[in-house]
């Protein structure tokens, strides 16, 4: 038993180390602490899905897991996702579909699309609108993601 | 805060022993609470480490679930859909994928108000713990009614297969929800298994209603109303929660007789051809028109650079003191302590303004810092500009502020009355707008039929994801970067000008990128305090509200109540209307007169009447702040209108399509204040299409519940008006780089302004849009457009490219004969740069690099003005370019709940040329889901002066299940030959006509018509069981 100040995880597959208050929402050490804003922040409580990051490979919102709760895990934001030939269909196809508008939610949805896909690579329709339940997008009304979705799905399926 | 991992049982309730310890799962119970103001406890106990999370097989034969087991664990077990398929099926409705992931078994209990609670209740779930004093095993409900422990496990026994079981939560919206109420039964040939619960009723078993099941449904549905004790709350009344539990526990137990079809005198039009050239747009790649938009790569991938994702090392972070209380008198105002505080750079306060302090787009009534009285929640009284977060957060609170309430003005018929408190120094009436031209009441008197109602409008907010905010950095040169996210760039330095007392021209605004706009950032938001402080502190400074304080600082749509009586002949035609509209303002003037007035442009959509009355009136109260929001007053109205219309062909026998037909304008005429308007009308085409439609015969779903199709007409005006300026400038030149820039001050918000400019940009000079870079929402880069609102950035793109193209081409030709020796005359622009005219090759000769580095310094450019075509009439504001739709909805409503649930929207619309299919279809199907949002879900909820829907967590925002599955868009794209006003904006055309075509819908499948939106379900339950009783 510790009192954790001193927290460790992997973030992109870098080590990071940081004194912090153990319940800094995760979302807050990235876009403050380490000034990495790709993840977004829309409502603090875990309402709206735009600061969803993939933590051990399953989406959760960045605005409720406290730093605490990564300790020793391993973090994915948008920033390490474009950098990963695996998720480059994703991508694409979001982009091919014109999915988003604002783009605000984008990453959010991105991530939360990618971890269904690498949980289930063959999702099926309900399966793919479960996984953006928790996705607030406030200028598409959410069918150009889905059309952006259903191709990202075909293609990440093809050969591997 | 302390986080503790305990490695044994035993420690981990020493732990939780002490003051101040409190047990953590997932710990999203009680960060709600802390984001509420509940004060974080000094240690967590972690219990994630005690080997909790385990989910195995039971000695009976059930399920013996850890506390630690998350809530996805639960829904992931391969056992739990054989072993209790109503747990399996209730726990994929707690939350949303993300929360489920967080949350624990060991939450729900603990808190004694989860979710999942009634089907653990219903299922005779047993509580494992470890007691105070000895280990506990009880029933879930007798430990739910006297906690004992902290609790280890719980046992959910096989749920007997035999048994006809039923799960419902019922909630705000379809997915992701808040609890009105959640129900759990079970019954079988021996007995019966009930349990109710959540949101703000408490958990529990049913034992007087489980005796009742014996005696039939209709003994357990009155058993049921009379034993769940049910609370109001904000959204809900308990008798509503109590009476729907009941009917969702009868119906999932017994079924229900399918209910006769509602006796609806509305009748379905006759199957027509659709109108020549009404094309279906089809969204998704394939297809020469299907352009990738120029920012989507980097939006998606976290590159798009908001304003608000500005980091630097010596910037600091801003937050604003926001009064917290609806009205009152600043009695004193002390920053001195948070002034002397280690890491505050700058306290601003309004002795810090150094010109006027006061904006508005309309008139400047709104303070930029509060100096004597408040008249808001979200009115400013400080600003604090530190190093980090954490320390501006104590600065603020660091700051007193002495004040003495004054009266609240919460309703503009509070604000209207004779002896109200007065807001303003002019009064409260805001505004006021009458007309009448015709006999009203002759034209009532000699009416077959007349149909007067009431129609109520939201509050409904923008909720654009990225809430206000940005960075200000003063410059050596005594210049200001303001980087805001906005929509006029421009008017933004106008009114910073007058505020800072600096000339424009040291003012540099950058707007975009936005985050989302819909009028909600048209108005200044953050961009006074924000400037303050840099200027104060003399450092870069970012400033970002929450989703809290954005819902307590920006406006909202303005909140209206219309009364419409309208009377026709027996022939449906009609004879007279007259309209009352109050509007509430809210604390500030902001856009909302121009709104009001808007509203009153559509009193009688778009028909003829002899006879019309109309009155408005504008209120201030001290309800946050209206101003500008998609549809800008005209959806509003249109909600009456065509609502009138659909009551009218129920009196007169004609389907919604013939009584529109017989009463719509005819192309030529002068609009509603005897103005004229712009050719290229398409009304008449928008019928025809409705009628055509699929929807009217479509079949019903499985489940019987009632089905109906309706329908609505709108119109939107393009540009702001006869009245205000309205005019802009626009450039093309040629970059270094070999790029050609299309500058344009307008904004991009999502609506796809950089994709709008490299298609009107391409079309006219014949290269690709590829080598088109947008250049726009920065003062400096790009000349003044105007404003991004009022549906007016395309024609203003549109206007650019017209107005540039021809001189820019002329120069960059001309460069090219003079690189290639090839005369100008000879040369044509094509992708990629100049190819020589007349071969059927369009391989450029000279590229733009080429060309850009042959000029060196004397790149071309080519600047323009247009100026938004307009209506003479100056008596008021009236609009003269419009664009057309006709919307229909498919809906079934849920005679359990009577939500009212989307099986489809189609809309068909007319606004010239589609300049980008993506675009275009993206602009209609937002707008029709944040319509269908309106109509449905969303209200920001006032109590004296006070918000009461604080966050997304009661501000219902329509969520991916609650879109319709089927979204049709249609365009008819031609213009009339004489039309020189090219493409028309659709923005604001999507929202127009959504709400009178749901309540239409409702009232083909109920008979009845919903009159205050959000619809709430209890109202429509109400229209509902009303037409059955008649």
């Amino acid at each position: 038993m510790k009192d954790l100040d001193t927290l460790s995880f992997t973030l992109n597959g870098e080590d990071i180390r940081m004194d912090a208050s153990p319940e800094t929402p995760l979302v807050r050490v990235l876009r403050d602490g380490l000034e990495q804003t790709g993840t977004k922040l829309g409502c603090a409580i875990g309402r709206c899905g735009a600061c969803t990051v993939l933590v051990d490979g399953k989406a959760l919102n960045a605005c409720l897991v406290m730093l605490w709760q990564v300790e020793g895990r391993s973090v994915l934001t948008i920033e390490g996702l474009r950098d990963d030939p695996a998720y480059r269909p994703l991508i694409d196809a979001l982009d091919a579909a014109n999915a988003f508008q604002c783009g605000y939610c984008a990453p959010g949805v991105t991530l939360a699309l990618a971890g269904l896909l690498k949980a289930n690579p063959d999702p099926a329709e309900d399966e793919i609108v479960t996984a953006l339940e928790g996705h607030i997008c406030r200028c598409t009304g959410y069918h150009s993601i889905l059309r952006g979705a259903r191709r990202a799905a075909l293609d990440m399926k093809g050969p591997r | 805060m302390k986080v503790l991992r305990p490695g044994t049982l035993g420690e981990a309730r020493a732990l939780i022993a002490r003051p101040g310890h409190v047990a953590v799962g997932g710990g999203t119970v009680l960060q709600l609470g802390w984001a509420s103001g509940a004060t974080p406890p000094e240690a967590l106990v972690d219990l994630s480490r005690l080997g909790l999370g385990d989910i195995a097989a039971s000695a009976d034969g059930g399920l013996t679930i850890g506390a630690a087991a998350t809530l996805a664990d639960i829904e992931n077990d391969p056992q739990l859909s054989d072993t209790a398929p109503l747990l399996a099926r209730a726990v994929r409705d707690i939350g949303a994928p993300g929360i489920r992931r967080l949350a624990t078994l060991g939450g729900q209990i603990g808190w004694g108000a989860g979710c999942l609670l009634p089907a653990l209740l219903a299922l005779d779930a047993r509580v494992f713990a470890a007691g105070s004093t000895d280990p506990v095993d009880m029933p879930l409900a007798d430990w739910l009614a006297a906690p004992d422990g902290l609790v280890l496990s719980v046992t959910v026994p096989p749920q007997a297969p035999d048994a006809t079981w039923t799960w419902r939560k019922i909630g705000l919206r379809a997915a992701f929800t808040p609890s009105v109420i959640a129900v759990a039964g079970l019954r079988s040939e021996a007995s019966a298994a009930l349990g109710a619960g959540g949101g703000p009723v408490p958990p529990r078993r049913l034992p007087v209603s489980e005796a009742a099941v014996a005696e039939g449904p209709e003994a357990l549905r009155l058993a049921l109303e009379a034993e769940i004790e049910a609370p109001d709350c904000i959204h809900r009344t308990g008798r509503y929660r109590a009476r729907v539990a009941a009917a969702a526990l009868t119906r999932g137990l017994f079924g229900t007789p399918r209910a006769p079809a509602a006796e609806t005198s509305l009748k379905v039009p006759a199957a027509e051809p659709p109108p020549e050239g009404l094309r279906s747009l089809e969204g998704g790649p394939g297809g020469p028109e299907w352009h990738p938009r120029p920012d989507g790569r980097a939006k998606i991938t976290g590159q798009a650079g908001y304003l608000t994702d500005a980091r630097a090392p010596d910037m600091l972070v801003g937050r604003i003191l926001r009064a917290g209380r609806p009205h009152a008198r600043i009695l004193s105002l002390d920053t001195s302590r948070a002034e002397t505080l280690p890491g505050v750079a700058a306290v601003v306060t309004h002795a810090d303004v150094p010109g006027l302090n006061a904006f508005g787009i309309m008139w400047q009534d709104q303070p930029a810092l509060c100096h004597d009285v408040i008249r808001y929640e979200g009115d400013p009284v400080a600003a604090v500009a530190a190093v980090d977060e954490a320390t501006a957060e104590t600065a603020l609170q660091a700051i007193e502020v002495v004040y003495e309430d004054l009266p609240v003005i919460a309703s503009p018929a509070e604000a209207l009355a004779e002896d109200a408190t007065r807001l303003h120094q002019g009064g409260n009436l805001a505004a006021g707008f009458d007309l009448e031209r015709g006999d009203v009441e002759a034209g009532f008197g000699a009416a077959a039929h007349i149909v007067e109602a009431t129609y109520v409008t939201p509050r409904q907010m923008h909720v654009f994801l990225e809430t206000e905010g940005g960075w200000c950095a003063p410059g050596d040169d005594g210049t200001l970067t303001v980087a805001v996210g906005g929509q006029h760039g421009g008017r933004d330095r106008e009114q910073l000008a007058r505020i800072l007392d600096m000339p424009e021209e040291r003012l540099h605004v950058i707007t975009s990128p936005t985050g989302g706009g819909f009028g909600g950032k048209d108005e200044l938001t953050v961009q006074p305090a924000l400037a303050l402080l840099a200027l104060k502190a003399g450092r870069p400074v970012r400033l970002h509200l929450s989703r809290a304080e954005s819902v307590l600082a920006g406006v909202k749509r303005n909140p209206m109540t219309i009364r419409m009586k309208t009377g026709c002949d027996a022939d449906g035609r009609l004879l007279a209307q007259e309209v009352e509209l109050v509007a509430d303002c809210g604390a500030y003037a902001s856009l909302s007169p121009a709104v009001a007035e808007t509203a009153l442009e559509h009193a009688l959509g778009p028909y003829l009447a002899p006879a019309l009355k109309t009155s408005g009136r504008l209120a201030y109260t001290n309800n946050g702040v209206g101003g500008a929001f998609r549809g800008f007053g005209a959806n509003q109205m249109t909600f009456a209108i065509e609502c009138q219309l659909d009551r009218l062909a129920a009196l007169t026998g004609l389907d919604p399509v013939e009584i529109r037909r017989r009463n719509l304008r005819r192309p030529g005429m002068p609009g509603l204040m005897g103005h004229k308007v712009a050719g290229s009308e398409r009304l008449a085409e928008m019928l025809a299409a409705a009628a055509a439609s699929p929807l009217w015969s479509a079949r019903a779903g499985p489940d019987g519940d009632p089905e109906g199709t309706g329908m609505a007409l709108n119109f939107q005006g393009n540009g702001l008006g006869s009245l205000p300026q309205d005019d802009g400038e626009g450039e093309l030149r040629l970059a270094a780089d070999g790029a050609i820039e299309i500058a344009s001050g307008l904004d991009e918000m999502g609506q796809g302004l950089a994709t709008a400019l490299q298609a009107v940009g391409a079309a006219r000079l014949g290269c690709a849009r590829s080598d088109i870079r947008p250049v726009y929402g920065d003062t400096q880069a790009a000349p003044d457009s105007g404003s991004t609102s009022a549906s007016r950035g395309t024609f203003a793109a549109w206007s650019i490219a017209r107005g540039a193209a021809p001189g820019f081409a002329e120069k960059v030709l001309a460069l090219a004969a003079d690189l290639t020796g090839v005369e100008a005359t000879s040369l044509r622009l094509v992708p990629g740069g100049v190819a020589v005219a007349g071969t059927n090759s369009d391989a450029p000769i000279a590229r733009f690099a080429d060309l850009a580095r042959h000029a060196g310094t004397a790149l071309p450019r080519q600047k323009t003005a247009f100026a938004f075509p307009k209506t003479d009439y100056t008596d008021g504001n009236a609009r003269f370019i419009h664009c057309y739709g006709a919307t229909l909805a498919r809906v079934a409503v849920d005679p359990v709940t009577g939500e009212v649930r989307l099986r489809a929207l189609e809309m068909h619309t007319a606004a010239g040329p589609v300049i980008d299919l993506a675009a275009y279809l993206g602009q209609i199907e937002g707008g029709l889901i944040q319509g269908l949002g309106l109509t449905l879900t969303e209200d920001t909820l006032f109590r004296e002066g006070r918000v009461l829907t604080t966050n997304l967590d009661a501000y219902m925002v329509p969520s991916i299940r609650d879109v319709a599955p089927s979204l049709r868009v249609t365009a008819l794209e031609d213009l009339d030959a004489d039309d020189p006003w090219g493409p028309r904006g659709v923005g604001e055309l999507g929202i127009g006509a959504v709400t009178p075509a749901i309540a239409n819908a409702v009232a083909a499948a109920i008979g009845g018509w919903p009159v205050a939106a959000p619809f709430s379900p209890e109202a429509i339950l109400e229209l509902a069981t009303g037409s059955a009783a008649a």
